[in-house]
């Protein structure tokens, strides 16, 4: 037997994504609502953010494309986990009915095996807003553009989104435990909501949990200083990508320690 | 020829919360640490050779998931030792998934929007099977059942009875050395119990491969399986060949009638007559499981043609399925 690496997962994604897209669209009224919707949904973020800035020129020293940046950087940074671990959300189901046992008798990676079934495609439209959003802002604010920032841009987009990752992976896991771990899930899921403001118009209780304890502050607020002020940024700025890489491989821990202790339901 | 499983006076224990009753009770089991330990398999040995199948039987409870979940890996048995194929499975999980195939009657394992052959191409990939191998077996697939039909179509729009077809046939597709069956004709239609029997049967002898089935349904046993393990509150009660169990009870005879008014009844009422047999009835039948050790069967049906107007009887040998009703209630004596 072959050893399998990265590009036994990566060939084996492919082609489960290619027919899940391939059986979406021949469901053409549910893709095309669900498309609308995304639209939608969208939308509706962007006016009730229009809103609140139309009536507060700047919160805290932050300006409106400042915070529209803000906006965009964490929808681009959604994205991931909206598209890949959306599964995620179906587990505490998986397991309540004993379902979940079906996961563990493939030679293959538990956790992969299981995100892999799922390929949310709303979140692509997510992605094309925020990258608008995004380059638009940068464009106002007139940040200028070097290969330096784009690169910075990227390594920290991908810090975001693992966070973002690992948060939802930790808060599904507790399901293994607990029977309502969907609360635990929708707080998190709540959160994320907070990640849009700049983290010094909180208190400070607040900044403290959302930097140590739910590092939600790191989704978008620590990683967009280091391009929206380049001339002060703090340590724990460019310590994210780091942070941002032990929290996935925590919660990728407790997600298989959880799964290698599924025992399952009597059938 | 060698044991393809080997288990060796394998436990398994879980703990359990003594669980109060009522609200109250509910409120002090939150702060509880009154735990007690639950033997759902105890000391268990059996040991299976390549090709067999074997039918492995208890009632509800007995601790016969148990035993198959830790034959697969997810659980660790508390005491003893398991191998599969020469792996132990909790430890190699993913090695030995690569061995089994398991099949649960009632929860299908392949991608519910894709169609069959998508399934098939993934699971080729995920089990890295040759491209010939794996022609071979679709044109094996081919020459037993008419799946042509079933490939494109997309699993959620099969009935029952197609599913379970389609997740047998996606066990045995990496041709590997066990194969788990888990009640796997539960809800089905005669027609099909049938066909899933003679598929299950073709796969064995084509491909040698060795069979664990459990089941409630006797016709299963009776269609495939020459050797049962019976097990009973996580004990073993019997792990022999088929026919020598029909041996032991050997001396028993089923003896139907048919008789005027409400069967349900009248079987409570003949039952109270003749306490030492046990009585049911059916929409058709009453019938009484007469130990011709204790009383011949002429006796008892003129002891009820004398209380009774008998209009019709029957008289069967012992079932299989009467067989492993008396052994769950009684035991092996």
């Amino acid at each position: 037997m072959k050893r399998k690496g990265l590009r036994f997962y990566a060939k084996i994604y492919c082609k489960i994504l290619a027919q899940d897209l391939k059986s979406k669209m021949s469901y053409r009224a549910d893709f095309i609502i669900s498309t609308i919707g995304m639209i939608f949904t969208n939308i509706a973020g962007f006016i009730s953010f229009w809103i609140l800035f139309r009536n507060f020129p700047s919160i805290n020293g932050w300006g409106y494309y400042e915070m529209l940046f803000l906006y965009g950087f964490s929808l681009v940074s959604l994205t991931p986990v909206q598209c890949f671990f959306d599964n995620n959300w179906s587990l505490r189901q998986h397991v309540y009915t004993g379902d979940f046992i079906k996961y563990c008798f493939r030679p293959i990676n538990t956790f992969f095996y299981y995100q892999s079934e799922i390929f949310d495609i709303k979140g692509l439209g997510q992605l094309a807003f925020g990258l608008i959003t995004l380059i638009y802002s940068w464009i106002k604010i007139g940040l200028g553009f070097t290969p330096l920032m784009l690169l910075k841009m990227i390594v920290f987009l991908i810090t975001a989104s693992l966070i973002m990752i690992a948060l939802q992976n930790a808060a599904a896991a507790t399901c293994f435990w607990i029977q309502n771990s969907f609360y635990v899930l929708d707080l998190a899921y709540r959160f994320r909501d907070y990640a849009k403001y700049p983290i010094t118009i909180f208190s400070p209780v607040f900044r403290f949990i959302f930097t140590f304890l739910m590092p939600i502050a790191f989704i978008a607020y620590y990683p967009s200083l280091v391009i929206l002020r380049p001339d002060k940024v703090p340590l724990l700025s460019w310590l994210s990508p780091i942070i941002g890489i032990a929290f996935f491989w925590l919660s990728y821990k407790i997600w298989m320690h959880g799964a290698k202790n599924y025992s399952g339901t009597g059938s | 020829m060698s044991a393809i499983i080997e288990i060796k006076n394998v436990s398994k224990e879980f703990k359990v919360l003594n669980r109060r009753e009522g609200l109250k009770g509910s409120l002090k089991d939150l702060f509880s640490r009154d735990y007690k330990t639950v033997k759902a398999v105890d000391n268990i040995s059996m040991s299976i050779q390549q090709g067999e199948i074997v039918g492995y039987l208890g009632p509800n409870g007995a601790g016969k998931s148990t035993t198959i979940k830790m034959m697969t890996g997810v659980l660790e048995p508390t005491s003893g030792e398991i191998l599969v194929g020469g792996n132990i499975p909790y430890q190699n999980r993913t090695k030995n998934a690569q061995e089994i195939g398991v099949v649960f009657g009632q929860r299908s394992q392949l991608w519910w929007a894709l169609p069959l052959v998508e399934s098939f191409k993934i699971l080729k990939d995920i089990y890295q099977i040759p491209n010939e191998k794996y022609e071979g077996i679709l044109k094996l697939y081919r020459s037993l059942v008419d799946i042509d039909p079933l490939l494109h179509k997309p699993v959620r729009q099969m009935s029952l009875g197609q599913r379970t077809l389609s997740d047998i046939l996606a066990a045995f597709l990496h041709d590997p050395k066990i194969v788990f069956l888990d009640e796997p004709t539960i809800g089905l239609d005669v027609a099909m119990k049938s066909r899933i029997r003679t598929l299950i049967h073709a796969l064995n002898k084509e491909r040698n491969t060795t069979v664990i089935l459990t089941t409630h349904d006797m016709g299963d046993v009776d269609a495939l399986c020459k050797r049962i393990v019976i097990i009973d509150k996580g004990k073993m009660l019997y792990d022999n060949d088929i026919d020598h169990l029909k041996s032991f009870f050997g001396s028993y005879r089923t003896l139907k009638i048919r008789i005027d008014g409400e069967l349900k009844e009248q079987a409570t009422l003949i039952q109270k007559e003749l306490p030492q047999f046990s009585v049911s009835a059916n929409d058709e039948w009453i019938s009484v499981l007469v130990d011709e050790e204790k009383a011949k069967v002429i006796e008892v049906l003129g002891k009820l043609q004398h209380s009774y107007n008998v209009k019709d009887m029957q008289l069967e040998e012992i079932s299989t399925e009467d067989v492993i009703k008396k052994i769950y209630e009684e035991g092996v004596q």
